[in-house]
């Protein structure tokens, strides 16, 4: 919506964008300092709390370094008219960006990868049959992507999911690890992901120990690729544990 | 949508038990595979892959264009894929959009490598004409006719046929240009270059039923999945990526395993698909 | 940027079900059954005894927070940020700059948005903020140039709502306000080309940047603004999503700083407005601007104390 009518000007930020990929770190090179300060298999703080959108069924918000998303779970509710019949529930996700969530202007718009992404990891923790004919509504979205964009998505719609009352399994919690040269590098920020060679993205039921959804992309030989999952694994339990202790304070806060 | 009765599902799941499925395979056996290449003139390549009743196209189509500032030294290459209404009533409309969104996703993924280009199956440095300035971007267009179930690996299979048989026109730089314009460059119409289609991988699907999990699922034996797991092998064994296709949880050392069963199964498919692309090339030729 | 104020008021949710005065109804659940089937009657009840079911006067607004560009009334969150590009200015225009403004409902705000599709009332209040801002001669264009002819700032503000319980362009104007009052406008120089660029990135400290002494936009007569809902002799102020939904006459006044109407919009709705009723609702925003304008030099000396 331009200010003067019939006046859409072209524009183009001060910030030229002059974006040299970094002096990436040869094979041996670890003194290398990711642009954060933070170790190798150093995850960002994370912070959670549930019940950030008071309109929703259930909802939650979650900040890792400048990643900062919100998550509302809406029903469950009728599903589509044009749905077929079905004796368990549906689950919907969407996932959408501001146009100032990344450096450059957007378009706002929704992302449909991870909006698929995020079905995938959600579906397989969710009790469906509990809420039959019914449709649950996850929408996340991305108030400033800072990296790992979709693992934070997911663990904060399964805490949302948790604090509408959707019957679980057990709370999915997402790591996502970035190969740079030979090293691998946890919870990237968007510049390492910029130039990374290779990433993985696990998600899992940390008290199950099961694996909801994974992705590789990349060339990797299994030696690294064991290395990266239990690096996953071992991140997501704890990452677990912080969600927990979220959910817990909520209870405590509400019984209060 | 597969309607099945108790029986058929019993059938089906007792027989993947067994190592006995519906078709008389085996659980790591494929169908066979048939592999046309040149299917559509208009393209720089294409071909088509049948496995069983799964029907796909897929055609590559080059154009010149203008590397990203981020990456002057790269080509772009799109993949999408499209599931056409006549392979399921379902796909009509709308419908199909989400598979597709899925399977174009999943390719990608399998097929492009990291960001930074690494472990991508065709070397995207090889599309620059001149760097900063010109390069070829590919766009790879897989399109689903027939669908029987396991459309992610015959996708995969057919882009590495059209890829082969792709000939990107050779192209001529004019000398005289300054560093801040766009130089003149001559399409030729005979000469033509052909990729290295040795590295691209092609994807194994696992899918899980019951305790086993079985390759090249038909679309009755993907009803009775309970996860399934795409994973691309390129030729040196190693893994390019990496896709769960959602279901329920998996333990981490049976995906380890899955992997380590895919790349077993992927020698075999890699040689079987390379003679068949070898036989195609060569009827093609022919006629 | 901390978001910490999103979580701090949730009484809503937990007084909804206040035992109230109408002593017919013995228990919670015959009170929320009685709402859901006869919303109307409920809240005539209410009014009688001139009180609201969430326990405030009929003419109270609700607790507003603003810290950065995020605004809170009750529970309906309004988050804005702007974006300064640089732009040619049009050649009636040399040496103003523009404002673009955006108004985004995401269907994480409410569960009438769903995704695909753009929220019923948005494009209105896009609008209506737009009209405001602009009219009300909050910032003075001019102050965006940056080289007459050349180059000008183009802000692009976008106001995104979290939150939806009624009251959406009133908590979107303070956010708007609210992100105004801090923007910060970065140094910037011409380059060799001709180009607008960031003085400290490019190395060109050394050079004079065209916009030395722009570093922040003065706010003149910042606009303010209440809704009211007015049913039969009542008037509402501040009203909640489901209020507006029972009770369809809204009446907006916008006044200034300085208590000059802006604008005032009452689209339609079954209530006639007497003369009357909208000097009362001008009174009720009168003080209501005195009390934004408190709230927000808090919010702005909060944030320099960090």
């Amino acid at each position: 919506m331009a200010a003067k009518p019939g006046s859409a000007p072209v524009t183009y930020s001060p910030n030229l964008g002059q974006k040299t990929r970094p002096p990436i770190f040869k094979d041996n090179d670890l003194d290398w300092v990711r642009p954060d300060g933070r170790g190798f298999h150093q995850c960002r703080p994370a912070f959670f709390r549930t019940g950030a959108v008071n309109s929703a069924s259930g909802s939650a918000y979650a900040e890792l370094g400048s990643t900062k998303v919100i998550v509302s779970v809406f029903g469950p509710r009728e599903s589509k008219k044009a749905m077929m019949y079905s004796d368990t529930g549906r689950l919907n996700c969407n996932v959408s960006y501001t146009t100032f969530a990344t450096p450059v202007r957007g378009q706002g718009s929704d992302h449909k990868e991870f909006s698929s992404m995020l079905l995938k990891a959600l579906e397989g923790a969710i009790m469906l049959e509990t809420f039959p004919k019914t449709t649950v509504d996850v929408f996340a979205l991305v108030l400033e992507s800072g990296g790992s964009d979709l693992p934070v998505v997911i663990s904060c719609a399964s805490l949302a999911l948790a604090d509408a009352g959707i019957m679980m399994y057990d709370l999915v919690a997402a790591v996502s690890v970035s190969c740079l040269g030979k090293n691998l590098v946890i919870d990237p920020v968007l510049e390492e992901e910029s130039y990374q060679d290779g990433s993985l993205m696990l998600t899992c039921m940390p008290s199950r120990y099961e694996v909801t959804q994974l992705t590789f992309t990349g060339e990797w030989s299994t030696p690294d690729i064991n290395e990266a999952m239990q690096l996953c694994l071992d991140a997501c339990s704890k990452l677990g544990k912080v969600m927990r202790t979220c959910l817990k304070e909520a209870a405590s806060a509400s019984q209060e | 949508m597969v309607g099945l009765s108790v029986g058929e599902k019993h059938f089906i799941q007792g027989g993947i038990a067994q190592d006995l499925r519906s078709d008389g395979r085996k659980r790591l056996t494929y169908r066979p595979i048939y592999v046309e290449t040149g299917v559509i003139p208009q393209a720089h390549g294409s071909a088509r892959v049948r496995l069983g009743a799964t029907d796909v196209i897929a055609s590559v189509k080059a154009e010149l264009g203008k590397p990203s500032a981020l990456q002057p030294d790269k080509g772009k290459i799109a993949i999408y894929v499209d599931c056409s209404p006549t392979a399921a009533p379902m796909f009509e409309g709308r419908g199909g959009e989400e598979l597709s969104t899925e399977l174009s996703v999943a390719l990608q993924r399998c097929l492009l490598g990291g960001k930074s280009g690494a472990g991508a199956g065709i070397d995207p440095t090889s599309l620059v004409v001149v760097e900063g300035k010109v390069c070829w971007d590919l766009y790879i267009d897989g399109l689903v006719i027939s669908s029987d179930g396991n459309l992610l690996d015959a996708l995969a299979a057919a882009i590495k046929a059209a890829l082969s048989n792709t000939g990107i026109p050779k192209v001529d730089v004019a000398v005289e240009t300054r560093s801040d314009e766009q130089p003149e460059v001559n399409i030729s119409d005979e000469e033509f270059l052909q990729f290295d289609t040795s590295g691209i991988p092609v994807i194994v699907t696992l899918t899980k039923v019951g305790r086993h999990y079985i390759v090249d699922a038909t679309s009755e034996e993907e009803s009775q999945m309970s996860s399934a797991v795409s994973i691309s092998v390129n030729r040196k064994g190693h893994i390019c990526g990496l896709t769960k296709r959602g279901g329920v949880g998996l333990d981490p050392s049976i995906i380890l395993d899955m992997i380590s069963v895919a790349k077993h199964v992927s020698e075999q498919l890699i040689n079987k698909l390379d003679s068949e692309i070898a036989a195609a090339e060569a009827s093609e030729e022919e006629s | 940027m901390c978001f910490f104020p999103l979580f701090r008021s949730k009484e809503n949710r937990l007084t909804m079900g206040l035992p109230n005065a109408s002593g017919d109804l013995s228990t919670e659940v015959e009170v929320d059954a009685f709402r859901r089937l006869f919303p109307l009657r409920f809240y005539e009840k209410h009014l009688l005894e001139s009180i609201r079911p969430d326990a405030r006067p009929l003419g109270r607004a609700r607790e507003t927070t603003i810290a950065l560009a995020l605004a809170k009334i009750g529970s309906t969150t309004m988050l804005a940020a702007i974006k300064m590009e640089v732009m040619t200015p049009s050649l009636e225009t040399p040496d103003e700059g523009c404002i673009a403004i955006d108004f985004h409902m995401p269907p994480i705000c409410s569960p009438i948005v769903r995704p695909g599709r753009p929220a019923e009332g948005a494009p209105v209040v896009a609008k209506q903020l737009s009209d405001t801002i602009l009219s009300s001669g909050m910032i003075n264009l001019k102050e965006l140039s940056l080289v007459s002819g050349k180059a000008a700032w183009m802000a692009y503000l976008d106001i995104y709502c979290l939150d939806a319980d009624g009251a959406l362009f009133d908590t979107a104007l303070l956010s708007a306000v609210a992100a105004f009052s801090h923007l910060e406008i970065p140094v910037v120089s011409l380059n060799d080309d001709g180009k607008i660029v960031l003085s400290e990135e490019q190395g060109l400290s050394d050079r004079e940047p065209v916009n030395k002494e722009k570093r922040k936009i003065n706010l003149s007569s910042v606009p303010f603004s209440l809704t009211c809902v007015l049913h039969k002799n009542y008037i509402l102020a501040d009203p909640t999503a489901e209020e507006e939904s029972i009770m369809d006459t809204i009446v907006t006044v916008v006044l200034d700083s300085s208590s000059q109407l802006v604008s005032l919009h009452k689209p339609g709705g079954t209530v006639l407005a007497y003369t009357s009723a909208i000097q009362d609702c001008i009174a009720l925003t009168r003080q209501r601007v005195k009390e934004l304008q408190k709230i927000l030099e808090e919010g702005i000396s909060g944030m320099e104390v960090d």
